[in-house]
């Protein structure tokens, strides 16, 4: 009886992943191809859908919700529309999964609309609190090669200190808190019998997260800071560059990475290749 | 700004449109060279001219990168829109950087280094549009199994693009219902636009009620087929794994593809310094 | 030999306060063709989904008894151990279908099951499906025919000895059912295969069945032989299962005393020629028909908002519909641009109920977004009520026409059926909307379910509350999209009359349907479309005697028709009673009750 209680378990859970993979994923490649929304040099860092995982979370397994929403999102908007930027989306990617999945723990009842209130607007301002946070590490990161450019660090601020205001009072109420509560009560007892399970008690709610998790969480957040961090010294390497310009050095160092590179590739070319003859 | 976008949203834009940039994105240009290629020798490729541009910053060097990008994602035939977006995101990340520097007093010189800055983001992009946009999802997938990706992600991309008419028809469904059947506020005046970008945010929203619903629907029969089709069996056994991957070969091509990679991006680098030597 | 073996299955879901399968047994035999038939919930699906042990491996709940597959006890062996026994095709076929193109979705079963040879067998397995030709083919780019037989192939490619289908031909078109029923019978036949469906068609269950079985409450009412099965009309019509029209007929006939009580009920075309030769058959002109136009025409035109021009007054001047020379195309994945209609002209009339028909693919949807604006001609124009479309607002058009899906769950918008009735009236600000939308929850029936979720609802109900969304506004035009599709009998029933009501209120209907029965009973003319061109026009007489159009466009005339006509080739009998006044016999005593 048991392992047919789990196989249930990890079917819901798959399905759940599914669901919130395709619809997130659909609703991100939505909104990559509508960018006219980016009012000027304000680039809103909060996801227009995020409301949609969330939704999820609170009524589903969040970690499945959480994972879904991240895969659909780098394979809808990233992948499919080619615009896979490397590194840099692992920020975005982690912030948002963790978020979610704390929100989605959050909510022992998702009748109790206060609860529901209190985790979508906590999850987008953690998820701001985040991406903030990692924007002002890369700033710092990189502050003494943008210096040298008049008027960039200034500009950089400018936008970065507006954006942060407006995407949590602006974007955090209109597309994450009120969505959120417009759609978790209406989907309450609706959407969970169409998948074959009970809707979320404060019996059976999830787990609130434990010590282990809170670490993981701590320990994707700095991945997320030095994957952004990486993917900014590109940007930094501008004036670094300057010094060595006229010499061979910045041919050797493209050299050496390339170098690398192949090397890295090479040894999992091999790796796999004794891999699959095992 | 509130006019353009009130046009944009949702008559110019139709989800059929989408779709249809997306598939043919996805499934249209599976007979160019860059699709017959190995998966494995464009995801090195990748990683090469995906990353090593972001370190460099000899316009001569990135421009010839760019370039050899440029012709690559020629090759692939990609579908405009992926370009206009990709335009777009360029834009975005440094073009944008440019006009505010210029607001802020910047001058001629803070043009060299954005260039560079934008031949980076250039360069990269394209790379990642030639593989992604030009290698169909199954064999993208694949290539990404070889490499050890988690078998979840390579089964979500090519599920991905399954699903996706589906969802797209079953959301243009919905927004026409809503159309059909709801009154857009007049958007003669400021406020009148206001307005109606308020109510097709609202309406957005809103579609998701029904959309989450029907595909809650659908994901139940698929994940039960999924079982009968024994995909969770499969996902953790080394013999399928074999089995699938046994596909992948590297042929002639995928040797002439890396062999050209591989002497361009070496003239590439040589010619700074040829140049030097020259002068 | 038993395949499968059922004794005393009892399950119940979890929180359900009742069993939904009741101490049930059943043998299968090896190499049978069933159907399983039954009233809406009374465990069909349920049922199927234990013999291949998603119940209760995957979808959890209590069950007891025993069901043996193949030697295994379903409820122990692992599914995928289970799948190549047994393989199964759901209604929603479409959402079966996981992999991106056709040779994938064939073989990807047996890859998982790490079968090396997994291409080759999934090649087999669409040959056997008649796929073979669209091995490369994308998934999205086939037709629901198609789509169908994929996922049939995909459940073929392991080799189970039985297949499972859930009502197989809900979604498909009658010539595209047929398609599919033959291969089966060739599996079934030729390949060993034992076929299960679940199929309350009694056309296509007596003309390929070997068996048949009436589940009642969760339990197995009787198994008989097909036909026999088919004349329990009695407990055929207490499930709700539309018996053999053929069937019905004689039965009349034999309370009637004109029929030789000791004939069995024949239930195919081909009994029923031999079970009414020699009972005196002349084809009539179907009076109650012809009342029914006569009086459709003779109804005032000068009632209030009834439309001034009728058709024989002023051709032309203000018609409902208007198509003028118009070019559609598709953008195509690939290549050139795939042509949809390539000059059509047509012309609706006010009043007029039409109907459209035509096989999957020839453009009946496309025309029907077309009026509604939802798509624009490259060239050409769709005028309504004399104004183009390219002119109007979508809130002009969705007061002057409103169309209903095909698929009733695409016009929830809102949360429940009243919110969705009250939404366009309260958008437009209509006055006494809440009257209005009172009115139409009455008379739709929908009073106790006004408060729930749409999609929550049975199929009758879901269609009864999108044709009350679709009213709602009250257009002079009203298009239906296969609106008897997927319905048991006493739905659909009760859908016809529905749609018959509406002829008092709404001025000009246009239904695309394959159901040639509510062709039969509502249509004044019919459409038929094939290939984007109009290869028939006229009354349902016409159309069902021109041999060409019904050849080219794949149209089934109703059972009764045929039977009509096999027994004499000038009888045009739309329905029962049209059969029955055919016979001298019955004719007689009819007429002289009514002399009475």
């Amino acid at each position: 009886m048991t392992t047919t209680a789990s196989k249930g378990a990890q079917a819901h859970k798959l399905m759940v992943f599914v669901l919130s993979m395709s619809l997130y994923g659909l609703a991100t490649l939505v909104s990559e191809l509508i960018p006219s929304v980016q009012v000027g040099i304000v680039e809103f860092s909060v996801e227009f859908f995020l409301f949609i995982p969330l939704t999820l979370a609170m009524l589903f397994d969040p970690l499945s919700v959480a994972l879904g929403a991240a895969t659909g999102e780098l394979v809808f908007s990233e992948i499919m529309l080619g615009q896979f930027g490397g590194i840099g989306e692992l920020e975005k990617f982690l912030t948002v999964t963790i978020a979610i999945y704390i929100a989605g723990t959050l909510v022992r009842d998702p009748r109790n609309l206060k609860a529901v209130a209190a985790a979508a607007i906590g999850a987008t301002a953690l998820q701001l609190a985040m991406s903030a946070g990692v924007d002002i590490l890369k700033v710092i990161f990189a502050v003494e090669e943008f210096e040298a450019v008049p008027g960039l660090p200034e500009s950089v601020f400018f936008t970065e200190g507006f954006a942060f205001l407006n995407d949590l009072l602006f974007s955090g109420i209109l597309f994450c808190l009120l969505p959120t509560l417009f759609l978790v009560p209406r989907l309450y007892g609706k959407i969970e019998p169409l998948l074959g399970m009970k809707p979320r008690t404060a019996e059976d709610a999830p787990e609130v997260p434990s010590v282990k998790l809170v670490l993981g969480a701590v320990a994707c957040f700095v991945v997320a800071v030095l994957a952004a961090c990486l993917s900014k010294a590109g940007f930094s390497l501008i004036e670094w560059e300057a010094e060595w310009a006229e010499s061979t050095g910045a041919i050797f160092t493209g050299l050496g990475v390339a170098a690398v590179i192949a090397i890295v590739a090479a040894f999992c070319l091999h790796r796999n290749a004794t891999l699959s003859r095992a | 700004m509130l006019e353009k976008l009130s046009e944009n949203v949702m008559d110019k834009v139709s989800i059929d449109f989408l779709r249809n940039q997306v598939l043919r994105n996805a499934y249209g240009n599976d007979d160019t060279p860059i699709a017959k290629l190995d998966p494995r020798v464009l995801i090195v490729w990748y990683l090469f001219f995906g990353l090593v541009p972001w370190f460099l910053s000899d316009v001569t060097v990135l421009l010839g990168l760019f370039l050899f990008c440029a012709v690559t994602t020629r090759l692939a035939r990609v579908a405009p829109l992926v370009l206009f977006v990709f335009a777009l995101g360029v834009f975005s990340q440094t073009g944008y950087l440019l006009i505010v520097a210029l607001f802020f007093g910047g001058s001629v010189e803070t043009l060299v280094p954005l260039l560079v800055l934008t031949l980076k983001v250039t360069t990269c992009s394209l790379a990642s549009i030639t593989v992604f946009s030009g290698l169909d999802p199954d064999r993208l997938s694949n290539g990404l199994l070889w490499f050890g990706c988690p078998e979840r992600l390579s089964f979500s991309i090519s599920f991905a693009y399954r699903i996706l008419p589906i969802m797209f028809e079953e959301l243009q469904n919905i927004l026409l219902s809503f159309r059909l059947r709801g009154q857009a506020p007049a958007h003669d005046t400021l406020m009148g636009k206001l307005r109606w970008l308020v109510y097709q945010v609202k309406t957005i929203v809103q579609s998701f009620y029904p959309l989450m619903l029907n595909m809650a629907k659908r994901s139940r029969t698929t994940v039960e087929a999924l079982e009968l089709k024994g995909y969770r069996y499969a996902s953790s056994n080394m013999d399928v794994l074999k089995i699938k991957l046994s596909s992948l070969a590297i042929g002639r091509n995928d040797l002439i593809f890396a062999a050209v990679s591989i002497v361009w991006a070496a003239l590439c680098f040589a010619l700074p310094v040829l140049a030097g030597v020259l002068l | 030999m038993s395949i499968i073996s059922i004794k005393d299955l009892t399950f119940t879901y979890p929180g359900a306060h009742d069993a939904t399968l009741r101490h049930l047994d059943l043998e299968v035999e090896e190499g049978d063709f069933l159907a399983i038939m039954g009233a809406n919930g009374c465990g069909k699906s349920t049922l199927c989904k234990a013999m291949n042990g998603l119940i209760p491996q995957f979808i959890a709940g209590d069950m007891t008894g025993s069901l043996v597959v193949s030697g295994l006890e379903a409820r122990d062996t692992p599914i995928g151990e289970l799948a190549q026994h047994v393989g199964y095709v759901y209604q929603d076929f479409e959402n079966q279908l996981v992999r991106p193109t056709v040779l994938d979705e064939a073989s990807f079963a047996s890859l998982n099951y790490a079968q090396p040879d997994y291409l080759e067998r999934g090649m087999a397995a669409l040959e056997l499906c008649g796929l073979a030709d669209k091995a490369q083919d994308y998934v999205w780019a086939l037709s629901g025919g198609q789509k169908h037989l994929l996922a049939l192939a995909g459940a073929l490619a392991l080799e189970p000895e039985v297949i499972i289908l859930d009502e197989p031909i809900a979604q498909l078109d009658p010539y595209h059912a047929r398609q599919t029923y033959e291969v089966l019978r060739d599996l079934n036949e030729h390949h060993g295969k034992t076929i299960i469906v679940i199929e309350h068609h009694t056309d296509f269950i007596a003309d390929y069945c070997k068996h048949a079985v009436l589940m009642v409450n969760g339990a197995v009412s009787w198994k008989l032989p097909a036909r026999k099965a088919l004349r329990q009309l009695d407990d055929l019509a207490a499930s709700d299962i539309y018996p053999p029209q053929i069937a019905s007929a004689a039965r009349e006939l034999k309370s009637a005393g004109i029929m030789d009580r000791c004939i069995e009920l024949p239930t195919t075309v081909d009994e029923g020629v031999r079970a009414f030769a020699g009972l005196g058959f002349t084809p009539q002109a179907h009076s109650s028909r012809g009342d029914a136009m006569a009086g459709r025409l003779a109804r005032p035109s000068d009632a209030p908002g009834a439309e001034p021009a009728r058709p024989s007054e002023a051709p032309g001047a203000e018609l409902a519909v208007a198509f003028r020379d118009v070019h559609v195309q598709y953008r195509s994945v690939k290549g050139a641009p795939h042509t949809v209609f390539d000059g059509l002209d047509l012309a609706i009339q006010p009043g007029e109920k039409v109907a459209l028909v035509g096989s999957n693919g020839a453009g009946k949807t496309t025309l029907m977004k077309l009026m509604c604006g939802l798509i624009k001609p490259a060239s050409g124009e769709v005028r309504l009520g004399g104004v183009a479309t390219r002119a109007m607002s979508p809130e002009d058009i969705s007061g002057a026409i409103s169309l209903v899906y095909q698929n009733p769950e695409q016009m929830f918008i809102k949360d429940t059926v009243r919110a969705d009735v009250e939404f366009a009236m309260r958008a437009r600000g209509v006055e006494g909307w809440q009257e209005r939308a009172q009115e139409l929850i009455d008379r739709f029936r929908l009073g106790d379910l006004a408060d729930r979720d749409g999609r929550l609802m049975s199929g009758g109900q879901m269609r009864r509350a999108s044709l009350a969304i679709g009213i709602a506004l009250n257009p002079p035009i009203l298009l239906l999209d296969e609106p008897t599709a997927n319905l048991d009998i006493a739905t659909r029933r009760e859908i016809v009359r529905t749609i018959a009501d509406l002829r008092g209120v709404t001025d000009t209907v246009v239904i695309a349907t394959h159901d040639m029965q509510l062709v039969c009973q509502f249509a004044d003319r019919v459409i038929v479309l094939n290939q984007g061109e109009v290869i028939g026009d006229g009354t349902p007489e016409e159309i069902f005697h021109n041999e060409a159009v019904v050849e080219a466009s794949g149209i089934c005339p109703p059972e009764i028709y045929a039977m009509g006509a096999a027994l004499d080739a000038r009888a045009t009998c739309f329905d029962i009673e049209d059969f029955l006044m055919c016979f001298d016999g019955y004719r007689e005593l009819a007429l002289a009750a009514i002399s009475e």
